[in-house]
């Protein structure tokens, strides 16, 4: 009984009152206080309906999906203590990693994650097609969704290039020289040679969108540079506001699908 | 009714001013994006020389030579009388094909596409051949190779003079 | 044995036998989707696996690391798949019987408290999910190859993993079609989804029979079209993009002849025994003509066949050609496939000199 007096002690004393004010979420007034007084548990309705919490319906793909992009977050701002995304110190910041940092494990769970979460997006999208969750009023999140879905296979693409090894970079040149194909934006695309006047090529490969992704004609430093930005700021800035919309508005179209 | 027209007027005014004053905020918007986005085309960049000299036509023996490859991404290649430098980016997505002398052409391990020696594709997915660069000889008889220059053989430009040296 | 699921796995074979398991199994997922063929089912292919596993160059393409995650995703996809049409199944008895499907039933629609029944069931999985991942990357080393080094390529040159069935697609579409057109029909065929979809049916619980085409073409396109290239282009497909079977071993000197003609060489050459003609118009209309037909034509005559018409009625004209485009790109794909697989065609059209391939 020891145990059951500190604990009612700590929940008397003034700090622990200071921070959270309700009682233990024993009953229906202190659940419905615990999940609409947290920031971070507001995200949910305060009561729901039961087949939105049961696992076969939902999977918890999304779920996890919000997860593992925490976790990504928080594994790349570490891993960034140690890699400088320069063509020269890449590569070995890659192996310290590896071999002179403790919990070597880092950058694997990183890479492992970022497979991961591409996965459960996937189930994500499979499971909310199968349950005909696009249907209105959800029409809106159903896009937000598919755009976080390319967001996150960007983030991944973006992030393969970061190791500057031989897979890294062959796997940016396959992918960045279908941009060269784009129609009438890339060089080596349909209608780029349309574009000419006379001598003046006006599509060439010192300005298309392949220039403007890899900052290069070939996937080189300048490239490096580019891709570490897009993958550490630029992406999860607009994937983080567009997760905001997509939650809020699973809220406001009424939470998680159900018949109607 | 001329205080209600007055009263007219002035809303009037009013919605005049607010468009201009949205039509002034996307223009900023639009110009603000126009420059970031020419913000992200560097006006010089550090990529390898484009121009290099490769020796003399003696250097070189019937076939493929492939001493330049690695530095600046060229096959010398000595055919029918012609010698000509044969770009080593794949017409198909860009990767590096490999010269199989055993099999007498150039493969790529990207996606399979291969050409003969001569730079023409027979086989993959590779829409159109391999491009030549300019070449020429300077005053002091060497090789010079240009590589800002391209012929293309289904534009017919393999027969321009200086994509190729007889030989 | 082996040679036989070698020559089986072959796309010009697994591809049809897949798609036609495939529609096989939606057409008996009721059967499919019970507890008892799961188990029968996972006793037939255990030891199955088993027996694939212990063939070495099987093993090692499994076990390289960065495909650990296509082992994860066709795992997960089938345990998915089968479990949503057990769920479709469960609940399509149900509605045939005149009951409300399972996710409608009262107790269902009763509301309970998010604490503790949400918040401690994503707690379980971010539990779950964590060790997961820890165990995974303990296993698992992630791949670090040689420096990268842009005048050497490495035989095969592979995209990341989610991005091979694009790369597949290479294979038989030039890059602005397979990088780019392609992939935005995708991207915007499934935004569109929604407003394609006028079935108010099925919002909220699994069915199968109250939007058998919805499902069917999504499912068509996720897994035969998506996932299967991505298998393909992971596993099957070896030095020099050459195609290798589950068991065979990545031999860099196998050669495969891909002798392919374009569309017009059989037109004028094969047919009228001509040489080719010098315009590029001319040359390249018989592949044009086809083209504005599958494009053009194709449309309004499905709109004017009773199914076509029922779709119009229900939805309207503008939603019906959205759609059918949509799925004329999607068929591209197969239709290209299958041209290349029994007559070696390369391009329908052929303009290299304005880089403009199909």
């Amino acid at each position: 009984m020891a145990g059951k007096g500190i604990a009612d002690y700590v929940r008397g004393t003034q700090v622990w009152k200071s921070i959270f004010r309700h009682g233990p979420p024993e009953n229906a007034r202190n659940r419905a206080a615990v999940v609409a007084g947290n920031v971070f548990l507001h995200l949910h309705p305060i009561k729901l309906k039961k087949s939105g919490v049961q696992l076969g319906y939902t999977w918890c793909m999304g779920g996890l999906t919000f997860f593992i992009f925490l976790a990504l977050t928080v594994t790349g701002v570490l891993l960034m203590f140690y890699y400088r995304p320069t063509a020269e110190y890449a590569y070995n910041d890659i192996i310290a990693l590896k071999e002179h940092v403790p919990l070597g494990i880092m950058r694997e769970i990183h890479r492992w994650g970022a497979h991961a979460m591409v996965i459960t997006v996937w189930l994500h999208m499979f499971r909310v097609f199968m349950t005909g969750s696009y249907k209105p009023p959800r029409e809106f999140n159903w896009g937000v969704g598919v755009i976080l879905l390319v967001l996150t296979l960007l983030l991944s693409f973006t992030g393969y290039l970061l190791p500057w090894d031989q897979l890294a970079i062959w796997a940016i040149t396959v992918g960045s020289n279908m941009a060269k194909a784009t129609p009438f934006m890339g060089h080596g695309g349909p209608g780029a040679a349309l574009a000419q006047i006379g001598d003046f090529v006006m599509v060439s490969d010192k300005n298309d969108v392949r220039f403007q992704l890899l900052a290069g004609r070939f996937v080189g430093e300048p490239a490096l540079l580019r891709f570490y930005i897009l993958h550490c700021v630029f992406i999860p800035c607009i994937v983080a506001v567009l997760i905001a919309i997509h939650f809020w508005r699973i809220r406001k179209d009424g939470g998680i699908s159900a018949p109607l | 009714m001329s205080e209600e027209l007055q009263l007219h007027l002035n809303r009037r005014e009013f919605f005049s001013y607010l468009s201009v004053g949205w039509i002034t905020f996307t223009a900023a918007c639009a110009g603000m994006a126009s420059l970031a986005f020419r913000f992200s085309y560097p006006n010089v960049n550090f990529e390898p020389e484009m121009e290099f000299l490769a020796g003399k036509t003696s250097d070189y023996e019937e076939g493929v030579d492939e001493r330049w490859k690695n530095g600046f991404g060229v096959w010398m290649v000595k055919v029918e009388g012609k010698l000509f430098a044969l770009s080593n980016i794949c017409t198909h997505l860009g990767c590096i094909p490999n010269w199989l002398p055993a099999e007498l052409k150039f493969k790529c391990p990207c996606h399979g596409s291969g050409y003969y020696m001569t730079g023409v594709n027979f086989e993959g997915p590779a829409p159109r051949p391999l491009e030549r660069y300019a070449i020429s000889i300077t005053t002091e008889g060497l090789i010079k190779v240009d590589k800002t220059k391209i012929y293309r053989s289904e534009k017919g430009q393999w027969d321009h003079p200086s994509s190729f040296i007889p030989v | 044995m082996k040679e036989i699921i070698n020559w089986m796995a072959e796309p010009i074979r697994s591809f049809p036998t897949f798609a036609i398991l495939f529609f096989l199994m939606l057409k008996h997922y009721k059967t499919v989707g019970t507890k008892k063929f799961a188990y029968i089912s996972l006793a037939v292919f255990f030891p199955a696996i088993c027996w694939f596993c212990a063939d070495p160059n099987f093993i090692k393409i499994i076990l390289w690391p960065d495909n650990i995650p296509i082992n994860i995703l066709i795992i997960t996809i089938t345990f998915f798949t089968w479990l949503t049409l057990y769920k479709c199944a469960e609940n399509d008895n149900r509605i045939e019987a005149g009951q409300l499907p399972l996710e409608a039933l009262p107790e269902n629609r009763e509301k309970v408290w998010s604490w503790p029944n949400l918040v401690y069931t994503e707690l379980f999985m971010i539990i779950a999910c964590t060790i997961f991942l820890i165990v995974w990357a303990i296993i698992f080393k992630a791949p670090l190859e040689e420096p990268a080094n842009p005048t050497w390529a490495p035989n095969p040159a592979k995209a990341p993993w989610y991005f091979l069935g694009l790369q597949e697609m290479l294979v038989y579409f030039d890059p602005w079609m397979a990088g780019v057109v392609l992939p935005v029909i995708i991207l915007v065929g499934l935004i569109l989804i929604p407003y394609i979809d006028t079935n108010p049916k099925g919002n909220g619980y699994y069915t199968f029979a109250e939007r058998k085409m919805a499902i069917t073409g999504f499912m068509f396109g996720w897994l035969v079209l998506w996932i299967y290239l991505i298998i393909v282009g992971t596993f099957l497909r070896g030095p020099n993009w050459t195609f290798y079977g589950p068991f065979e071993f990545w031999d860099f000197h196998k050669v495969e002849p891909m002798y392919n003609v374009n569309l017009s060489e059989y037109f004028w050459i094969k047919i009228f025994n001509t040489p080719m003609p010098t315009s590029l118009i001319l040359r390249e209309i018989p592949g044009i003509i086809i083209t504005v037909i599958y494009l053009l034509m194709i449309p309004p005559i499905i709109g004017a066949t009773k199914f076509g018409k029922k779709i119009i009625e229900k939805s309207g004209q503008i939603r019906f050609y959205i759609f059918v485009m949509l799925v004329l790109g999607m068929t591209s794909l197969p239709i290209k496939m299958i041209l290349r697989w029994l007559f070696d065609l390369k391009y329908i059209i052929a303009l290299p000199e304005w880089e403009l391939n199909l």
